[in-house]
Order: C-alpha cells, then structure tokens, then sequence
C-alpha cells in the first residue's frame, strides 16, 4: 500500500473546501502566492511581502527585538496557565506557589518558565536597546519608534517589577520594599508615588492586589498596543534600518502630486517616498520563505533555551513573607541594583539625578542626536563620539550591577563573592 | 515548485530544533509525572495486594489509585499532605513497618483529621517530596523535630508543666525555673533585660544549638556574658526540649481550650488560685466554714466531686458553697488533686499561708535570681574578671552589710559597673540589672526579708 506523506495529506486538506475556506492560498507555491500569502493572512500581513537582504543578515539585528517579542508571547501563554492557580492574597499567594510546585502537574515547570522568561526579556530588550543604538538605528525616520522602544523598556522593568512581589516570599516582600523606597526618593511626588504604588505607607495586601492588577492587565495591555505600534512603525519607516548606499540603486519614486477634485483609489494616498517593489529585484526577497524561516527557527531556539532552563533550574522561592524580619542585606531584583548601589552613596543621585537623566535623555535621543550619519552599520565610524560615550555608560552600569549583586553583603559592606559569607548570627 | 537550495539548510534546522524541544518536553513531562510520592504510593499498593487475603481485599487494593491525600485543618491554618506518602499512619496493622509506611500510635486522642501532622512534627506540610517535607532545607524556617524532642510541641497547646505524657517537657521548665534563667532572658513578660528574650527561641533555634548554647554560651554566640550551665545530660537535654516548646503565638480556638490538662498539679493550681483555702482546710491549715478535704477522696466518688464543681446545689442541695464556673476540664483537675491528697500527701504551698520569707523564696526563684547568685543565693556563678574572684557573690551574709531599705533601693537601681580585677581586661560580663519596675513593690518586700533571712544562724561575728 502506497501512503501519502504527512507533507502529501497537508496539502491535501489545504486544498480540499474546508482547507480553502480556513486559509484563502494555499502552501504557496509561486512567487506570486509567496506574496499574497503575507498580505492575505492576518498573522503575516504585518510582514512586508518582500523584505531586504540586510535585514535578514543575523550578524545585523541579532534577532534581539523578535527574541523579545516572542519572551513576551511566552510570557503570556504560561502567565494565564499561572493566573488559573494563584490568588493575590497575602493568606494565600504563597500558599499557590508551593502548591504550583508540589501539586499542579507541570506548575512548577511553567512558572520556571515565566520567571527565566521574565527575566531573559529585561535582558534582552536591553540589548536590543544597544543595538538600535549602536547602529544608529534611532535616527531619521525612526526617532519616534525609538521613544516608542524605550517606553517599551520602561514596561519590560515595570512588567518584571510587579511580578517579582506576586509569589509573596521573603526575596520578593524585601525586593519591593527597597525598589518602592528607591522611587520615594524622587523630589516632591516621590513619598507620593511610593504610596500610589503600595496603597499604603507599606507592602501589604493592597499593594499585592494593586501589582497584581498591574501586572496581569494594565501593563500587558498597554505594552501590547506598544508592540503593535512599534511592529507596525517598523514596517511604515522602511524596515530594519540599513545604510543608505544600500538604497541608491532602488528608484526613489516621489509620489503624484494629487490633482484636486478628483475620487481616489487607496494606494494613490500612499505619501512620500517608497521603495519600488521589483525596481532592483535582487536586493528584495520574498518574506515567505526567507524571512518566516528564519523567524521560526529563532523562535523553536527561543523555545529550546527557555525548556532547558526551566526544566534544570528552578525559580528562587524563599521563605513566606515576613515583615518583621528583613533579611540582611535586602537587595531591589537585579537589574535596579545599580541604582541601589548608587543610592548606598547618594539617594539624591542614585534615586533622583540619574535614573532621571537616563530616562530623559534616553527619549530625547533622536532629537538631540538627529543627524542621519553612520546609520545601519553597526560602530559607524562617524559616531565613534555617541558610541563611546554610550559605552561608558553602559560599562558603568554593568559594573555597578555587579557590584551590587556578588559585592555587597550585610549592611551592603563590601564582601568578596568567592569567601564564605560569616555565620550568620542574628541581631536580637 | 522546488526548494531553493539556499533554503536546504533551514530544513536540517527544523528537524534539529524540533527534536530538542520534543526531547525536552519528554524530559519535562518525566520530571512532572514520574514523582517521588508516586514511588512509594506502589510500594503501599504492593503491600496491599501482598497482604490481601479475601476477594473483595484483593478488589480494594486492585482499586486503590495514584493521588496526593492532603488532611485540611483550617483552623490551624494548615495543609498537611504528609499522608500522601505516609499512608498507613492511621492503620494499626502496619504497626512496626519501616517509613514511610509506618503507623502512628497516639491517634486517639490527636485524630490526624483534627491535627494534621505538622502542628506537632513540624516540616513542610505542603511539600511531597520528602527532602522538602521533611524541611531540612534552605528557605524554609521549620524543619521536622528529631522525635526525641516530640514532647516539645506538646507545650504548643497544653501547659508545660503539667502534662503527664510529657515527662521530659515538665522536668525542662523545672530545670529553667530553678536555674534562674528568667535573671537574664525574659519570658511571656516576666524576667531580667541582659540576655535575649525566650518568647520565639524554639522557633528560631535548633536543638544542636540550643544545647550548645547552656554548655559553652560563647561558642556559639561570640563574646556572651551567659555563665556555662553544668547540667546533667537528661536535664540538658529536658531544658533543650523545653526552650524548643517556645514558639510564641498561642493556639487557636479548640486547641487552646485543651491548655489545662485535668492533671492534679493543675487542679492544685486552681485550688491555691480560688481561695479554696477561705472556706476549706487541708493538713489543718484553712477555714472552718466547709468541711475539711483531707480525706474527701475518700468520702466521695469522683464523679460526685466533678458535679460538685460544677454546681454545688446539684448534690448537695442547700449548699452555700458558690457557683465558682469550672469548666469540666477545671472541675476534673480539682478532683484530681483532691483524689491524690488521699495517696500522699502533696506539699501545699498557698500564698496565703507562707510568710514573707517562703514567699521571698518563691519571688527569687521567680525572677531567676539564682542563674547569677546560685542556687539558694550560695554563689560561684562565675563573672570573669569581676574584683569578687571572678565570681558572681552570694547573697548569704547580707544582712551584715544593708538594712532592708538599702538592700531594696540596691535591688531597685541595680548596679552597671562591677569593679574589674584588672582593668586592662574586658569587663566583667554579668551585672546587676535595674529590678524596680520589674519585681513588684510587695514582692521586693518578700524578696528582701528572705534575704535578710539567709544569714546562717549563730554567726554574728565577721564586721
């Protein structure tokens, strides 16, 4: 007996009625269904139909915004598994954890994948930050994506920070009791904002249910239309950014000049200047096959980290949260532990001048430094002096989040990471 | 149409990532399913069928499935899924089986659907895998009692000193009264201010440390004052109990209703705190209204004294005995204690009755006076470097060197600074804490006359 291949059978099905009626084209087979197989499918249509050889180099983008974007699908999918289980109540919320690990088939398992997933997308956003930067990505007609982008960091932190309270252990109470003191530095609304956070004077019940409020609806939904925007703004500035000279072969065609009193077809609204489809074919690739492929096979690597992860190193679950009894020292989750470390110098700078410097000059950014030079290449020499300062900058935060996570131990003194800490004695 | 050969490669990708992922998830789902209870649910399974001897046995346990038993008690806060691997705490027949299949006597009074496990052995009631459970673990603040300090979360609900099935819990708060721990550590309220408070130690300490902490104090807690303790090992290992029943927090509702235990030392407690003794006598001590209880054991039958308790009118109508309000569990404590003065005749010892200088004594024991002037207020506590010979001093002469004002104004100021032997030394560690405030005026007075009372008699020389 003669089977058909499981390849056969699909194609079978997509052309059999039912198959036609679910996705319009089937597996395409011509350059033209290639085409109309973005444009006509939803999921895909955010896609160009052809996309630029530069944009599918690896070595270019490091795929860091689509690894991003897939932590947050994944993100999503096993957070609403976790959702079924977890009550945000003090009573309680630790109570689900443990009963997550030691009861819930495979709970444990999806919670270690949305803490590494949590914390690989902070990661991850950051470096796709650097990178925009590094190749100048941020310049004309990108600079409003990148303010996009950058509130997006601001979400990833904000994402992470509620989330980091909601198992109600004695890592997560203390963490937030110290990253909340931190935004109580800030002048005049500081006090203030610290109190809109906890819904109190204190980490307690109504700051649990207010993150987890945040953290399940507000945030994920703001940073979903955020997404959108920012895919969406991606596509309408002319793709990845790459550099000019790339460009010049392709006809710049300067749209018509509209005639008055006239009815007119959409594609005639199209304003300003669009590459020309099949002006210069060979820079122009179909997106299906050479782009869907490799964002596949990013996303089954994606996948594969994250399992490997999840499956051979558990999420940190401390003690039940204990108000009376901080642990020494209490530490903010890492990625604010440059700020506490500036902050163990000066809450001024460390709570006040500097996170509101990088913010401020992070948005301001492509305003400041607008000049289209040494864009879509990666330590443009022309921007050898934004480069470098960007770098000292970054080296310095790394290194004051080192110090802050393996180099300060009880009462945030210097300690060595490779001696053993004290015996641990307890204060009475 | 043919695959572009530029896009081979991709193929092979697939193929590799996809197999990770399926190996992965496989993994994942082998780590889930295959867990540690499971194992010894089949053995339990085993043994069932092994043990069957009718049909409808062998029916039962073809029937018995994989699944986590968890006992719910609400009231105590708890979920105790202990029973998911400990399956036959509750079935006598597995009596003498090795864990995790062993019976759990005892269950008569603690029914395991009331308690649960934890209440008494601590460890991590939710956890099912043992290492978790079992609590030994980092990040988790309750590891598992050894079993030979058990007798410690008796103390949990039932007052300390007065349980008969807890021995060893009794003798420890003996050995801490007597001493004199309370001269320094502070207890539910009452003792000195140089040590620690005791209210939560038991839940903060190991028993390594604990008793580490009586028999060499600074080695495990660098530069303590705390004098060494020379107890024998049954009495160390009794206080260690003891001081491991702290745990702060009392219990809720039903359980703390269980605190007195119908025991005769706590039916006497009640007899001396009553005022019994207005209106009755023992051993010819008391009032003369009602009738003497020396030999009431003997008179009447428990239950007629449990009646009586309760309601006096109901046995003996015409009663002008009150209505005092025992609960049944304090009506069977007095009866108790009135039933066994018939056997031997306990010590009484009522406030009312003593003079100031047995009442004294009571107050210096009270206050643990004795952890630092000794047992009897005799000395040799030792206070390295004090100009005393290094000792803490007894207390026995007194009465030679104050009057009873100057003795309570020294007791009520205490004194900071012990002269040094050497001052180029450290210190000497112990000192004399401010008492004022602490000891009441009327028992500073008692505590005074029974010092004033220590001088050996007919010794009148020496200043």
């Amino acid at each position: 007996m003669n089977l058909p291949s499981p390849l056969e059978l699909w194609r079978r099905f997509q052309r059999s009625a039912v198959g036609r009626s679910v996705f319009r084209v089937g597996l395409p087979q011509s350059s033209l269904e290639r085409a109309q197989a973005m444009v006509s499918s939803f999921v895909l249509h955010i896609q160009p139909a052809k996309t630029h050889r530069h944009s599918l180099k690896p070595g270019y983008s490091l795929g860091l915004g689509l690894i991003s974007l897939y932590l947050f699908f994944l993100l999503f999918a096993t957070g609403l598994l976790l959702m079924f289980y977890y009550v945000p109540s003090t009573e309680r919320a630790y109570d689900s954890m443990k009963d997550l690990q030691f009861v819930v088939s495979a709970g444990l398992l999806i919670r270690n994948m949305h803490r590494w997933a949590a914390h690989l997308m902070v990661l991850f956003v950051m470096l796709h930050l650097c990178r925009v930067f590094y190749t100048g990505s941020y310049k004309s007609p990108r600079e409003f994506n990148w303010v996009i982008g950058v509130c997006l960091f601001l979400l990833t932190l904000g994402l992470s920070f509620t989330g980091y309270l909601l198992p109600w252990d004695q890592l997560a109470f203390w963490a937030i009791t110290v990253g909340t003191n931190i935004a109580a530095y800030a002048p005049v609304i500081g006090p203030k904002m610290k109190y809109v956070m906890l819904g109190g004077n204190a980490v307690g019940q109504e700051a649990l249910v207010r993150f987890y409020a945040l953290h399940v609806i507000v945030l994920p939904a703001i940073a979903a239309f955020l997404i959108s925007l920012h895919l969406w703004r991606v596509r309408k500035d002319g793709g990845l950014s790459r550099p000019a000279e790339l460009d010049e072969p392709v006809t710049q065609v300067e749209a018509p000049r509209l005639p008055t009193a006239k009815t007119y077809g959409l594609m005639e609204l199209a304003r300003g200047t669009t590459p020309q489809v099949g002006a210069d074919p060979d820079e122009f690739v179909l997106s299906w096959p050479h782009l869907i492929f490799r964002e596949l096979l990013l996303f089954l690597l994606v996948v594969v980290v994250l399992l490997f992860l999840a499956i051979f190193w558990n999420a940190p679950l401390e003690e039940m949260a204990n108000a009376i009894h901080p642990p020494n020292p209490a530490k903010a989750p890492w990625y604010f532990l440059g700020l506490q470390e500036l902050v163990s110098y000066s809450a001024l700078w460390g709570g006040v001048i500097v996170p509101g410097l990088l913010v401020g000059v992070l948005v301001l950014l492509p305003y400041l430094d607008g000049k289209p030079r040494g864009v879509g290449k990666w330590f443009a020499h022309e921007r050898i002096v934004a480069n470098s300062v960007f770098t000292v900058c970054l080296i310095t935060a790394i290194i004051l989040t080192i110090i802050g996570t393996w180099f300060r131990g009880p009462n945030w003194a210097w300690q060595q990471p490779w001696k053993p800490v004290a015996a641990h004695t307890e204060a009475h | 149409m043919r695959t572009e050969p530029s896009l081979r490669k991709f193929y092979g990708w697939f193929t590799v990532l996809g197999l990770l992922i399926g190996s992965l998830v496989v993994l994942g789902y082998y780590k889930d399913e295959f867990r540690e209870w499971k194992i010894y649910q089949r053995r339990y399974f085993q043994e069932e069928a092994r043990r069957a001897n009718t049909p409808q046995q062998h029916q039962n346990a073809q029937n018995l499935e994989l699944a986590i038993r968890q006992i719910q008690v609400p009231d105590l806060n708890r979920v105790d899924r202990c029973t998911t691997c400990h399956l036959a705490v509750d079935d006598p027949s597995y009596g003498g089986y090795p864990q995790p299949l062993a019976y759990h006597p005892l269950h008569e009074q603690h029914p395991s659907e009331k308690f649960g496990c934890t209440i008494c052995h601590r460890g991590q009631g939710r956890a099912t895998t043992s290492a978790e459970a079992h609590g030994a673990i980092e990040h988790w603040d309750e590891p598992m009692l050894p079993l030979a300090f058990i007798q410690a979360s008796c103390g949990k609900c039932h007052q300390a000193a007065d349980n008969p099935a807890a021995p060893e819990l009794a003798r420890g708060q003996q050995v801490f009264d007597e001493s004199g721990c309370r001269g320094c550590h502070k207890l539910d309220g009452t003792g000195g201010i140089l040590g620690p408070e005791l209210d939560r130690v038991g839940a903060r300490r190991s028993p390594e440390w604990l008793a580490k902490h009586f028999i060499a104090p600074a080695s495990v807690t660098p530069g303590s004052a705390m004098p060494p303790q020379k107890f024998s090992e049954p009495d160390l290992h009794a206080v260690t109990l003891f001081l491991l029943s702290l745990t702060g927090g009392g219990a809720p509702g039903y359980y703390a209703s269980m605190k007195v235990i119908p025991s005769a030392a706590e039916g006497q407690h009640l007899f001396q705190q009553k005022g019994c003794i207005g209106c009755h006598s023992l051993g010819g001590q008391g009032g003369k209204v009602g009738p003497a209880l020396d030999d009431v054991g003997l008179r009447r039958s428990a239950d007629w004294m449990v009646a009586h308790f309760r309601d006096p009118q109901s046995v003996t109508p015409g009663s002008v005995m009150p209505k005092f309000g025992f609960s049944a569990l304090e009506a069977r404590a007095l009866t108790e204690f009135l039933i066994r003065m018939k056997d031997q005749h306990l010590s009484l010892s009522l406030p009312s009755l003593m003079g100031p200088v047995e009442r004294g004594r009571e107050i210096f024991r009270k206050y643990g006076c004795a952890g630092c002037h000794g047992p009897a207020a005799k000395g040799g506590v030792p206070n390295p470097n004090s100009k005393t010979a290094e000792l803490v001093p007894g207390l026995l002469y007194v009465a030679d060197g104050y009057t009873k004002a100057e003795l309570k104004a020294r007791i009520v100021k205490g004194q900071r600074e012990i002269p040094a032997m050497d001052p180029k030394r450290r210190p000497p560690p112990l000192y004399m804490p401010p008492w004022g405030g602490i000891i009441k005026d009327a028992e500073m007075d008692d505590l005074v006359a029974y010092l004033i009372s220590l001088k050996p008699k007919g010794e009148d020389v020496g200043f």
